[in-house]
């Protein structure tokens, strides 16, 4: 298949080892391995059905492997729930947008924060001064991360009355909310403009300088193009080539596997 | 000995039968709406007395009086349907099943003040009569009724949703409610008729419940406890699980009556639906499919 | 509720504290001391289901058993165990709250309706183990001849007596506003924002790090021990107890006077609980129209007005000053 995926060290970095994932029926996800480096970006994309998500849940923790491994740094994340590997580091933006309706733009950011309150377990109960100071602290962090992503503001709207680009750009200022050090993308650009995609373009650049490891679920190729470090192709749940932007952009069989012959 | 576990067996798959005809419609409903109608139990109830109105009270046949309660049961699910499904649909997956316990609470309630908490007696001309089987059991002429227009109207009913154009659109709505749309299927018009059906088989459960159970305002909820538990066992939207979780509840239940004590029916039905919530949620039959996040 | 201010809420809390001070002097008749009581009780027994539905978004129809555990509970402890009262009472908590963990723990994976309907087999069970178990809870016929809590004697004061209505008025609303107080802290705490994130998307909330079962399970215990709690006041109050005063029914007029008073603002169903119970008793010519008037309400409320009265007030006080649209409590 493709060199270089036995000797790798399992060191830091996310790494997968021959995953499958079947549904019913369906064979979802077949043998499916690869390498990301500590602060690297990395794009999965195929045609419609061909598992990406399914990838990307199972990396997240949604589902879990019928077989196969997934280290973080070291650590195997399989047989972990998605709240475990959340509190590891890994976070993760949804294809379909999953607002908390019925909460602010901020309120939205700040639910995110669940990791990293700093409170004595009485003053839950009774509010003194160091949940004064943990809840400015949160409303500060939260403002910087919707900062980021440009809705600072309007962070008392309610979240469902944003449009749709940027409640896209909201749940990324959500996931970042966490402090990962990976972070699961999938298919950011759907239902953006030219302007926004290179927007987000620039944030997700702005993230790997931060040594943020990216990953992402991807039909837009200008974005791909863009940002990513190295790029698979899956078709049909299965690995069909793995390599570098502009080399899977003209390899005949992602070509094909596009046009539909697979 | 044998006569007696027979004849347990006989009055299991009577009441069982019972229990499928409520059941289906639970799980009909949810198959296509993925809600639950609370009303349901009381659909029974005014079937019951529908057809007791019917039957002893105008003098009425009593088959016919089934019928009376078919159209009655599947008026009611039309106006249910109407009046608290349909416009609460985008907004909430709980509302509507609180919706309908107001409903449910209103109906019985209203119910026990025209109609007082006294039972009814409500005897058809075939409560008394009976067939004997073979090896010293026996069955009412009501019981034999029950069972034989159960049967019927299942196999019709199963026939309807696997071999009709309208069956199918029924399954596919509740797969896929927007495909199914997108096919020219219009799924607001499915719905609707999955709730007269549905209803329309309670009314008819109520009918023939009539004359074996106590007949009170309350008489649809000793029915709907076991009609949800045999839902859940048989899994919610599974028309074939519905069926084998009833007969099974009914057999259980009559066991227990005889082997343990008749007032913890409810218990032993409810701790196996507990235990088939830990250990198969989906039911006898289940279905993977994966969530679209 | 993160927007109101420290100030507004302690002030409102001296208010509601003021006003169940005056109470008893206000109805001195025992029939509505009796009613007040009650409507304390029921106040108990809708913010703690509030706690688990409006605020952790799990439909719990089995609210009821909680009540008749802890009922039961404390009662059985002090009569057969010849435990004091408050140790008995903080037992009957302790129990009904495992019973909530324990539902949680075993229900956690459940989608909404199927929690809806396993929680209502727990009540189920717990109902009829209640009326079956004779030699332990006295079946139908129930326990009698329950004792109030203990006169409190402090050197230097009047005896303290609850068989004295005014009294047992001011112990049961004093610990309904101090169970109000409490959830209060905890929904307006980072707990609160947890439990929401859990209620409106339980996928969102794993991927925030949240234990979303954990957090149910937290949830259910703390809105079952209220319950429980609840329940040894009405034991204790009423003087005698039966398992048919916790049938399911008593789970759906709790789920009518927090889905009236307005679901996940805590203040709403107090409102929810004491209209529910005055009403009726305002109404008592009509006799039996009690229960049919919750059915209409509950079904009217949902169809029409699903934020309850708390939304109602809301858009009337929003009507009136003028508030940007933006300002969102």
């Amino acid at each position: 298949m493709t060199a270089g995926h036995g000797e790798f060290a399992f060191g830091a970095g996310l790494h997968a080892r021959g995953l499958h994932k079947r549904f019913g029926g369906v064979q979802a996800v077949r043998d499916i391995s690869f390498d990301v480096p500590h602060g690297g970006v990395f794009a999965i994309i195929g045609p419609n059905g061909a598992g990406k998500s399914t990838l990307l849940n199972l990396m997240s923790g949604l589902h879990q492997p019928d077989a196969g491994r997934i280290l973080l740094d070291g650590v195997d994340l399989v047989g972990l729930p998605a709240h475990r590997r959340a509190q590891l580091g890994l976070a993760r933006t949804f294809q379909k947008i999953r607002l908390l309706r019925g909460l602010s733009v901020l309120d939205n950011v700040v639910a995110a924060f669940h990791l990293h309150h700093q409170l004595p377990a009485w003053q839950y109960l009774v509010h003194g001064a160091a949940f004064a100071r943990d809840h400015a602290r949160c409303r500060r962090e939260a403002m910087k991360l919707l900062a980021f992503v440009g809705l600072e503001t309007r962070p008392s709207l309610a979240a469902t009355s944003l449009a749709y680009g940027e409640q896209r750009l909201l749940e990324l200022a959500r996931a970042l909310a966490i402090a990962p050090r990976v972070l699961l993308v999938d298919e950011p650009a759907a239902g953006l403009n030219a302007a926004e995609v290179e927007r987000l373009a620039e944030r997700f650049r702005i993230l790997r300088e931060r040594g943020i490891t990216l990953v992402l679920v991807e039909h837009n190729m200008d974005l791909v193009m863009q940002v990513a470090d190295r790029v698979l192709v899956m078709d049909y749940g299965e690995h069909l080539f793995e390599g570098a932007p502009a080399e899977v952009q003209t390899h005949p069989a992602v070509i094909a596997a596009y046009l539909g012959g697979g | 000995m044998l006569t007696v576990a027979l004849q347990q067996a006989i009055n299991g798959i009577v009441f069982g039968s019972l229990y499928v005809l409520v059941a289906l419609g639970l799980t009909l409903i949810y198959g296509v709406l993925v809600q639950i109608n609370f009303a349901h139990a009381d659909i029974v109830t005014i079937g019951a007395f529908a057809a007791y109105l019917f039957t002893v009270a105008l003098g009425g046949n009593y088959i016919a009086g089934i019928g009376v309660a078919l159209a009655v049961g599947a008026g009611l699910g039309c106006l249910v349907n109407a009046a608290i499904f349909a416009p609460l649909r985008e907004r909430s997956e709980l509302l509507p099943l609180i919706a309908t316990i107001g409903v449910s609470i209103l109906l019985q309630n209203a119910m026990l003040l025209l109609l007082g908490p006294i039972p009814y007696a409500f005897d058809s001309p075939y409560s008394n009569e009976v067939i004997r089987l073979g090896g010293g059991t026996f069955i009412t002429w009501q019981s034999a009724i029950i069972v034989a227009v159960s049967t019927i109207t299942v196999a019709l009913l199963y026939a309807f949703l696997k071999l009709t154009f309208m069956g199918k659109a029924l399954r596919a709505v509740a797969q896929d409610r927007e495909t199914a749309g997108l096919m020219g299927i219009n799924p607001a018009r499915l719905v609707m008729l999955t709730f007269v059906i549905a209803s329309a088989l309670a009314g008819m459960a109520g009918a023939m419940l009539g004359p074996i159970l106590v007949l009170t305002p309350f008489a649809g909820t000793s029915v709907i406890v076991k009609a949800f538990a045999i839902v859940i066992i048989g899994g919610f939207g599974n028309v074939e699980g519905t069926i084998i979780a009833g007969l099974v509840v009914g057999l259980i239940e009559s066991a227990t009556t005889q082997l343990v004590n008749p007032g913890l029916t409810d218990v032993v039905v409810f701790t196996l639906l507990l235990l088939m919530l830990a250990v198969r949620p989906t039911g006898l039959i289940a279905e993977r499919r994966e969530e679209n996040v | 509720m993160f927007g109101r201010t420290r100030i507004d809420r302690r002030a409102g809390f001296l208010v509601a504290a003021a006003v169940i001070a005056v109470l008893p002097l206000v109805f001195q008749d025992s029939y509505w001391r009796a009613t007040l009581i009650v409507a304390a009780i029921n106040v108990m027994l809708a913010i703690g289901l509030d706690f688990v539905l409006g605020y952790a978004g799990q439909l719990n129809l089995g609210h009821s058993a909680f009540y008749g555990i802890g009922a039961y509970a404390s009662t059985l402890l002090i009569m057969q165990l010849g435990l004091p009262f408050w140790i008995a009472f903080a037992c009957g908590m302790a129990l009904s709250g495992v019973a909530g963990m324990t539902l949680a723990v075993f229900a956690a994976r459940l989608r909404g309706h199927y929690l809806a309907i396993a929680s209502l087999g727990f009540a189920v069970i717990v109902h009829q183990v209640l009326l079956n178990w004779i030699g332990l809870t006295q079946g139908p016929l129930g326990i009698y001849a329950i004792k109030p809590p203990p006169a409190i004697a402090l050197p230097g004061l009047p005896v303290v007596s609850f068989g004295n209505t005014a009294n047992m008025l001011y112990l049961v609303a004093g610990f309904a506003l101090l169970f109000y107080v409490l959830l209060d802290q905890l929904v307006s705490s980072p707990i609160g924002e947890t439990l929401a994130a859990i209620r409106e998307d339980e996928v969102s909330a794993a991927s925030f790090g949240i234990n979303c079962t954990a957090w149910k399970v937290f949830a259910f215990g703390v809105g079952a021990a209220i319950a429980g709690a609840a329940g040894a006041f009405y034991a204790s109050f009423v003087g005698t107890l039966v398992p048919d005063a916790f049938i399911i029914i008593e789970s759906f007029t709790v789920l009518a006077m927090v889905v009236v008073g307005g679901m996940g603002t805590l203040i709403g169903p107090v409102c929810g609980a004491i209209v529910l119970t005055i009403l009726p008793e305002l109404l008592r010519a009509f006799g039996d129209l009690r229960l049919v008037l919750y059915g209409a309400a509950l079904t009217l409320v949902v169809l029409f007005m699903p934020g309850g009265l708390a939304r109602a007030a809301r858009r009337l006080r929003m009507h009136k000053v003028d508030v940007p649209a933006q300002d969102r409590q």
